[in-house]
């Protein structure tokens, strides 16, 4: 019995060793960009890293805040963040349902190809997207790089989508039909509540993605279409990296798809479509 | 003509014929029920007049109106489905309420009509609840809430009670049929379970293989089914079928393995007129009695058969012989009798004028 015990205990806490460490693994990055941020040049630049014991200063924040043009940059990037994830999952969102219901030649191919055209790295995509912005004399435009995202994140979210949409009984829509529905009220009175935790899911990484992208942004923004990620790049100049800087800069970025997640996770409801039909 | 009719109406799902052809013309405010095995097209029937699927070929006609290419909405229905439906989203009330909701009727009237179904369904502490937590029998009870509610013309009952126990089963049954009564509509119900054809219907509709076989009232197929798929298929225990040859000229009995039986005059008329001889005896088990219960009459119609009998299934009013007459099994259902008599093999009777026969052929009644 208290052999037993003993191997419980101690695989339990083999468990819990593992956990940590790589929950240190995930984290250890983030804190020190959060405690870098809060550190003046003096100790970013001392021989031994301070890694919790340094007096904070708000500096960094102040600098970025006033000095550069971080509140241009935010709004950018808040703006071609929410307008691509809206308009993947609006376009996205038809696709899959589409691809899940209506009985068309071809339909299975183009659902599957659609997660392998997500396989294909961005960075690929960053010189064609550059040649045709520029042929086109588009550049320096927000809704271009609107457009790129929504395109870079059409495919994984049509194909998250429609599996979300195939679990659907076809019946629900049948029942909503009969009761009177229009197309349309089917869509949003039926289909658009249960599909909660799908465009929810879908939302989430469609959003990191634009929010955090870099290359395609680097190459498509002027002056004032900046997004963060470019602005952060922007601290490493001819005179050095300026680490606390950019760790602000970046403490700052990682907070909006925090909340974002947060909210959308709260509509990830497991069971969504539990007791809809029979067995 | 007013009601709902079927005109030729061929059914095709790719290279499948799901229905080859069928006709069938219903009265306004008759209650219709389909009843066939599993697989034989009655879901299909169904939803093609409703319109949740097209039909390959020919026509449908709801309230006079040819709706066959218009679209639910527009062809004043309502459906329960076999597998429920419910928006899972919605509490029972929600549920219920949602065609009406879509109407735009007045609030007073909605919340009135879905507390009298709720009242008649058994529901009304349930109407807070999401169908996840409600059992199935409450579920099933829910889908047939959300069609009550409406008025519509006509009512599509897919297979409603399947999941109800008996006793709910055939009070929902009494239910329904006071609801038809008061509200006068054309219903037409789907089921596999023949008591419920045989208590509601006005008519049945017996389908095997996505053919009609037979339509009539419940007392038309029980007493003179077209063809040995509707004999069978009809009345519980289901007929015993028994190969057998016509003797005599006149087609004065029937014979076989380890019976004979004197045919009823009308029907030797009718035998004597086949060309083949061998034909299949029916018998239904009501039709046997133990032989006490009818000694002395002299008018009898009553005819000795030997039964071996293997076990007997008590089940209160009566009790069913599983036994063999030759080598064939049967089933035979008497009267109970006195718990000291054992059942067992011996003479039984049979009601000769309850003889059914059928060419062994194509099966159909002579
Ligand atoms: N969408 C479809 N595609 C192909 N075949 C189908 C389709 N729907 C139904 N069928 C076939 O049509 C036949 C009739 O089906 P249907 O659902 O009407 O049967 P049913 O009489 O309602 O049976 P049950 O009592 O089991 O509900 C079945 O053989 C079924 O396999
Ligand atoms: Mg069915």
């Amino acid at each position: 019995m208290a052999d037993y015990s003993e191997r419980r205990f101690a695989r339990i806490l083999g468990h819990y060793l593992a956990l940590i460490a790589l929950a240190v693994l995930a984290l250890a990055p983030i804190w020190i960009m959060v405690a870098t941020s809060f550190k003046n040049d003096v100790i970013v630049q001392s021989k031994e890293p301070l890694w919790f014991f340094f007096v904070p200063t708000l500096d960094n924040y102040a600098y970025i805040m006033t000095r550069g043009k971080f509140d241009t940059y935010l709004w950018n990037s808040v703006i071609v963040g929410t307008a691509s994830t809206f308009l993947t999952l609006a376009l996205g969102g038809f696709c899959a349902y589409a691809l899940a219901r209506a009985e068309f030649r071809g339909r299975r191919f183009i659902a599957n190809s659609t997660l392998l055209i997500r396989m294909v790295p961005p960075a690929v995509l960053a010189v064609p997207a550059f040649a045709l912005v520029v042929v086109f004399n588009i550049d320096n435009d927000l809704a271009v790089l609107i457009f790129f995202y929504t395109a870079l994140n059409l495919p994984f979210a049509i194909w998250l989508l429609f599996g979300f949409y195939k679990q659907i009984p076809v019946e629900l829509e049948e029942a909503a039909i009969i009761d009177g529905a229009t197309p349309l009220q089917v869509f949003f009175r039926i289909m658009l509540p249960l599909m909660k935790s799908g465009y929810a899911v879908a939302g989430i990484f469609t959003f990191r993605i634009a929010w955090n992208e870099f290359i395609l942004a680097l190459l498509l923004t002027g002056r004032n279409t900046r997004t963060l990620p470019v602005g952060a790049a922007g601290f490493i100049t001819d005179t050095g990296v300026e680490w606390g800087r950019i760790m602000a800069m970046g403490t700052l970025i990682v907070i909006p798809p925090l909340l974002f997640t947060f909210f959308a996770a709260r509509q990830i409801i497991a069971g969504m479509v539990a007791g809809a039909v029979k067995g | 003509m007013r009601g709902v009719a079927l005109e030729k109406v061929i059914k095709r799902f790719g290279p499948t014929v799901v229905i080859p052809e069928m006709s069938l013309s219903i009265e306004e405010s008759e209650f219709v029920v389909i009843v066939g095995p599993s697989g034989c097209g009655k879901s299909t029937t169904l939803r093609m007049i409703a319109g949740l699927e097209d039909v390959s070929k020919g026509k449908i006609r709801i309230g006079g109106k040819d709706v066959t290419w218009l679209p639910p909405k527009q062809r004043d229905i309502a459906m329960v489905f076999q597998s429920y439906a419910l928006y899972p989203h919605m509490d029972v009330a929600g549920n219920m309420s949602f065609a009406l909701r879509l109407a735009g009727k007045p609030k007073a009237e909605i919340e009135e009509r879905v507390r009298r179904a709720a009242e008649m369904l058994e529901l009304t502490d349930y109407l807070a609840r999401k169908p996840k937590d409600l059992s199935g029998g409450q579920r099933q009870r829910v889908a047939m809430g959300r069609s009550i509610v409406r008025d519509a013309y006509c009512f599509l009952f897919d297979e409603p009670l399947s999941n109800l126990d008996a006793k709910l089963r055939s009070s929902m049954r009494t239910e329904l049929a006071i609801l038809h009564k008061k509200l006068d509509r054309t219903m037409i119900y789907v089921t596999h379970d023949q008591i419920e054809a045989m208590t509601m219907a006005d008519r049945i509709v017996i389908m095997d293989k996505g053919i009609i076989q037979q339509v009539g009232t419940p007392r038309d197929v029980y007493n003179s089914p077209r063809n040995t798929f509707v004999a069978g298929f009809i009345g519980s225990p289901s007929m015993n079928f028994l190969d057998g040859e016509l003797r005599g000229e006149d087609a004065v009995a029937v014979k076989g393995d380890g019976f004979e039986l004197p045919l009823a005059p009308e029907l030797a008329k009718r035998a004597k007129k086949t060309r083949g001889k061998k034909v299949v005896a029916g018998l239904r088990p009501e039709h046997f009695a133990v032989e006490a219960s009818r000694a002395g009459s002299s008018e009898s119609t009553y005819a000795k058969i030997r039964l071996d009998v293997s076990v007997a299934e008590y089940i209160g009013s009566s009790q069913f012989l599983a036994a063999k007459i030759g080598d064939a099994h049967v089933t035979a259902a008497v009267e109970a009798g006195p718990a000291s008599e054992p059942m067992s093999s011996g003479n039984y009777l049979f009601d000769t004028s309850r003889v059914y026969l059928f060419d062994r052929e194509s099966g159909n009644a002579i």
